[in-house]
């Protein structure tokens, strides 16, 4: 059977003829207006956003035409400025051009690696939809950051890797901590003029599914396989899966675990044990972890984790490498308050929800790194920008909104949605407020106080599972940042969210809140999809609120195979 | 001279070229289209065709006990 013209007229349409609706069909056509579209972008309500999909890929027809000044800024300083670094990421970090040697072998070896990343200029597009002028600016710096600081860790797990080496040894292997990646980069600041500390699900599992989820269900179906139960948080079940796969890179000779976020982290822990077969210190954190009764002992454990890095590499804990990182690292921490300050009392926030988040989640629990203060420089300057000459970076805004509990992982971006199609901002989210924390430095016992706790309000832990008060600070944290909505996320797998979500409903009635609640499975889009959530929001804004969408194209539309 | 001016002029008709070539790559999300249709299903096809040690054959008690 071959292919005829017909079939080729077909797929050209497809694939990059985008329809025009009814209305467009039949208006007269409007050569000024035409000009003023092509030169400025369209009007927010005209964009039409739903209609540039590819069926149900989540592929454009065309990128969107955002008027010639912003299109050409996404082409040149994001699209083509990212491949380029790219590049030149992987060569800087890989010790020279045999990095993308390194880089290609990982590409054929790893699925996490081959399958996904390399589509992560469509995670940029996804974030950015519908993005314009300053907001567009500051948001992709962000993402160049997490880009940059990935393609760091993924360089030296290669280089380090023995699966890729043949079985041998390479020398960096002897220098590397692997950890999970809920106990903080922090902890092993007194070693980093020696030591590299990298998360080891951090690369493989969490941002992966950021970029594209369809990697991550092979990690959690393969944990199933083995009879693991399928009900614990799917995140869980995906990283170990890695390891019933073989589909983790052995870059370091030892292992520092931890019981965050739930129980099912402490599966995790275990089975790493059995499966990575090598020394590994396991960093419990108390359930209750602003009680004073525990602070010793977390304390305690941080000090016997850097004991165990003395007794495992023979170097000795160093004050003055701890004092430096530390210090550098509280800089990003002064920002970030500003960027909230901004964020909470004003209108000229300049960066996307899903932005914010990711960037916020990503570097503070990573710790410091050059890369997070060259991206907090360049906002800094649009940030200034904007709130001096009071620019309202989200014009369309109807709702000020706040997002709690853990967010779907693969539908991040749901707020770059929200804010198209109905004008919802989320101004913040839980994940951006957890490391709340300055980290002194006068004196030693100061420094583990600090530490103890910021490694404590870990991801999750903060204000999802570590106790009711914590939970309910999102009423605070609402008035503090002026919002007039919360979207309530459901993880519907996280035992300790699933436990309060009457206290809640309570609460959002008895205060009376506009709060929507979203349904999701954390990484597995399979439990819930992203149209599912668009269709809960669509019906809270329609019923609820009686409101009118912004771009009634993005109210319905099939991105089930969509990265 | 004439001959440098030629060349300065060749060298931005292929710039020019290649920038344009880039442009509609990156318009049409050909780059994306290339991802999705054929470097992905290669990818699937490899990674779920590739021998993989069996990690739940390790035996569970190697260690030597804790202290």
């Amino acid at each position: 059977m071959g292919i005829g013209l017909k079939d080729i007229k077909a797929k050209y349409k497809e694939l990059f003829v985008v329809e025009k609706s009814p209305e467009e069909k039949n208006r007269p056509r409007d050569i000024k207006k035409s000009l003023h579209d092509f030169w400025y972008g369209k009007p927010h309500e005209e964009r039409r956003l739903g209609d540039l999909y590819v069926g149900n890929t989540g592929l454009y027809k065309h990128r969107e035409w955002r008027g010639v000044k912003d299109t050409m800024y996404y082409f040149n300083m994001i699209w083509l400025y990212n491949y380029a670094h790219m590049v030149s990421d992987i060569v800087k970090y890989g010790d020279g051009p045999m990095g993308i040697v390194d880089f290609a072998k990982g590409i054929m070896r790893y699925r996490w690696m081959g399958q996904t990343y390399l589509t992560v200029m469509h995670w940029f597009d996804r974030g950015l939809e519908g993005v314009r002028d300053d907001a567009l600016r500051a948001s992709a710096w962000h993402y160049r950051a997490m880009v940059s600081e990935s393609i760091r860790q993924i360089i030296r797990m290669f280089q380090s890797d023995k699966k890729l080496n043949g079985g041998k040894t390479p020398d960096k292997w002897n220098y590397n901590i692997a950890h999970n990646e809920t106990v903080s980069g922090s902890i092993f600041y007194p070693f980093r003029d020696i030591l590299e500390d990298i998360p080891l699900e951090m690369i493989p599992y969490f941002v992966s599914v950021h970029v594209n989820n369809h990697t991550v269900l092979n990690y959690i179906d393969a944990a199933q396989s083995i009879g693991l139960p399928a009900d614990p948080c799917p995140m869980c079940q995906a990283e170990y899966g890695l390891f019933v796969l073989d589909d983790y890179p052995d870059y370091s000779p030892v292992m520092v675990t931890s019981n965050e976020a739930c129980d099912g982290s402490v599966a995790t822990s275990v089975l790493q044990d059995w499966f990575l077969n090598r020394p590994l210190y396991a960093m419990p954190q108390p359930m209750r972890y602003d009680d004073p009764l525990v602070q010793k002992h977390c304390q305690k454990e941080i000090e016997g984790c850097w004991r165990f890095i003395e007794e495992h590499f023979g170097i000795k804990f160093d004050w003055d490498q701890y004092v430096k990182y530390a210090q550098s690292f509280n800089k990003l921490t002064e920002f970030e308050w500003e960027k909230w300050d901004v964020a909470a009392k004003t209108d000229s926030y300049p960066i996307t929800s899903v932005a914010q988040a990711l960037y916020r989640i990503y570097y503070s629990q990573d710790g410091d790194r050059p890369i997070w203060h060259e991206i907090d420089d360049r906002v800094k300057r649009i940030m200034n920008k904007t709130v001096k000459n009071k620019i309202r970076t989200f014009p369309k805004t109807r709702h000020r909104a706040i997002a709690w509990s853990c967010a779907p992982l693969y539908y991040s971006h749901w707020c770059t949605w929200a804010y198209n199609c109905w004008g919802i901002n989320c101004i913040i989210n839980m994940d951006s407020l957890m490391f709340d924390q300055y980290l002194r430095t006068d004196t030693y016992e100061h420094a583990l106080e600090d530490l103890g706790l910021y490694n404590e309000k870990a991801p999750m832990r903060a204000m999802a599972v570590g106790g009711h008060e914590h939970i309910l600070s999102l009423f605070d944290y609402m008035e503090r940042f002026n919002c007039d909505m919360v979207i309530m996320y459901d993880q519907l797998q996280c035992k300790g969210m699933q436990g309060i979500h009457g206290v809640f409903e309570d609460e959002f009635r008895k205060r009376d809140i506009h709060a929507i609640w979203v349904p999701h499975a954390l990484p597995d889009k399979r439990t819930v999809s992203r149209a599912e959530i668009r269709g809960i929001i669509n019906d809270y804004m329609t019923t609820v609120m009686r409101e009118e969408p912004l771009d009634p194209t993005l109210l319905d539309f099939d991105d089930s195979n969509s990265w | 001279m004439n001959k440098f001016i030629k060349f300065i002029l060749k060298l931005t008709g292929i710039a020019a070229l290649v920038y344009g070539a880039l442009f509609a790559v990156f318009y049409y999300d050909l780059d994306g289209k290339f991802m999705y249709y054929i470097w992905e299903p290669l990818m699937i096809k490899r990674f779920d065709s590739m021998k993989r040690q069996d990690t739940t054959a390790m035996p569970y008690s190697m260690k030597e006990k804790v202290q």
